[in-house]
């Protein structure tokens, strides 16, 4: 069975949300593999979202807002971006790959577009596999863990 | 001299008691150890001769200006020139109104290094630590009052050149680091992504979840930790690796360019994470991402993460092109 990644889109209400629905109204196709996750402003995202995503066993994250200018409560999407790109260099450092984390300004009339980039980003996550981290490194490290024991550990 | 010194942060604590200008000054005293002097409340004028200063008067008092941030009271507070960051700081995100408090400026030729202490009972040479060695702010950046012969500077500033990418902590390093941290960032440059992964997970496999570095941290001021919510599926309290890294990672980023790069998270740790690594590589980041910044210099400017608006946002999109004007 070939692999299928787990996406978590954070889509603001106005703009990449209303896209996605314009893709389902014009019968666009594109992949399943999003979950999606309504936020009224991409500038509500904190980036322990994006974390706690991944660490729950996301393979990867699309933040998706307005356009530079167009959103609906002013700056929001400044507010996102800033945080975005500090938290796309974050991620590499922890063994999550910045392109697992994408940012994408999507306007509501851009159907299309949102179809282009779920498409693109399964296909991007399907050849860097599943995110080893978080989840799946659990059960290795909780082995690691039970053969410290008395050992090496922490002392415990 | 350092008697003097002492006599002089003395006299302005009682006076500043006496007239009631402050309610409480908060400033070090001897420990019980010659290589420890921990942070001391004085609250009554006849009390101000238990205050102290030495070489290891290394606790960043300006922390504890958050205990009195509800409170109608006055305090006044000793700072070295890394701790008036912190105060500064404060200041900037409204944690603490600049009337409220009195910052009394000491002067700083670098602290000792406790960890390497090897005998309990007679004092020896202990080497800098490794923040001194790499000190940009000998003088306090802030403060209402001085003594001895600090004087108030903000001339250093952040480094003209972006691209050197030289960070909050640019400067040479010139002996051995006896932090944790040093030396780490670099080091982790040069690995993969996995690699590194492998050394985070390791460093906070050990992590007792104490939250002593929240506790202890001047930037970490928010009136409801994420850390303590009560939803147990969105933060967990237990210790496993991933709430660990979780816990580190969330930690990391709601100080990140606004770390005043103190220590005093890595100092506190019991079990000796190398936190400001990550700090350090934050604050690297926001330097050469959004603008050549060092936390904590001009209480009147903002802070690179909290400032929105077109002029900037064009700035940004330059950078994130990796374009520079």
């Amino acid at each position: 069975m070939s692999f299928e990644p787990k996406i978590i889109g954070f889509l603001c209400n106005w703009c990449a949300y209303t896209a996605a629905d314009l893709a389902g109204i014009s019968r666009l196709k594109y992949p399943d593999n999003i979950r999606i996750i309504r936020v009224m402003c991409t500038g509500r995202i904190e980036p322990s979202f994006v974390l706690k995503a991944f660490a729950s066993g996301a393979d990867g994250v699309l933040v998706a807002g307005c356009h530079p200018g167009g959103c609906h409560y002013q700056e929001g999407n400044y507010k996102a971006y800033k945080r975005t790109l500090l938290l796309k260099k974050l991620l590499p450092q922890f063994g999550i790959a910045s392109e697992r984390f994408r940012l994408e300004f999507i306007a509501s009339s851009e159907g299309e577009k949102f179809a282009r980039v779920v498409g693109e980003m399964v296909g991007q996550l399907k050849i860097l596999g599943p995110l080893q981290t978080a989840a799946v490194r659990i059960a290795e490290l909780d082995g690691l863990f039970g053969e410290a024991e008395g050992g090496t550990g922490g002392g415990r | 001299m350092m008697k003097q010194l002492i006599a002089q942060m003395q006299e302005i604590a009682r006076e500043l008691l006496e007239t009631g200008i402050v309610q409480t000054v908060i400033g070090w005293e001897k420990g019980s150890r010659w290589y420890l002097s921990p942070p001391v409340f004085v609250r009554k004028p006849e009390d101000a001769g238990r205050l102290w200063y030495d070489q290891f008067a290394v606790p960043n008092l300006s922390g504890y200006l958050l205990d009195y941030r509800n409170k109608n009271e006055k305090v006044a507070v000793f700072v070295k020139g890394c701790d008036s960051r912190s105060v500064v700081r404060l200041i900037q995100d409204n944690q603490v109104r600049k009337e409220n408090i009195v910052a009394i400026g000491v002067p700083c030729a670098g602290m000792r290094d406790q960890s390497a202490v090897n005998d309990e009972k007679e004092p020896h040479e202990l080497p800098l630590l490794s923040k001194c060695l790499q000190c940009r702010y000998p003088n306090p950046v802030y403060a209402d009052r001085t003594v001895g012969e600090a004087v108030v500077d903000k001339s250093l500033n952040v480094p003209d050149d972006l691209d050197a990418g030289t960070g909050l902590m640019g400067g040479d390093l010139t002996g051995d680091g006896s932090y944790v941290s040093s030396g780490i960032v670099e080091r982790l440059e040069g690995l993969s992504s996995d690699d590194r992964y492998d050394f985070w997970q390791k460093a906070f496999s050990k992590c007792l979840r104490c939250y002593a570095c929240r506790n202890v941290c001047p930037a970490c001021s928010c009136r409801e930790c994420i850390m303590d919510s009560e939803h147990s599926l969105w933060v967990g309290k237990g210790s496993s690796p991933t709430e660990n890294m979780f816990n580190a990672l969330i930690r990391a980023y709601h100080v990140a360019g606004r770390c005043t790069t103190c220590g005093e998270c890595e100092r506190v740790c019991p079990v000796g994470i190398p936190l400001m690594a990550l700090n350090q590589f934050l604050g690297q980041e926001v330097n050469k991402l959004l603008e050549a910044y060092d936390a904590g210099i001009d209480e009147t400017l903002k802070p690179p993460l909290e400032m929105y608006g077109w002029p900037d946002f064009d700035g940004l999109f330059r950078c994130a092109k990796g374009v520079r004007a």
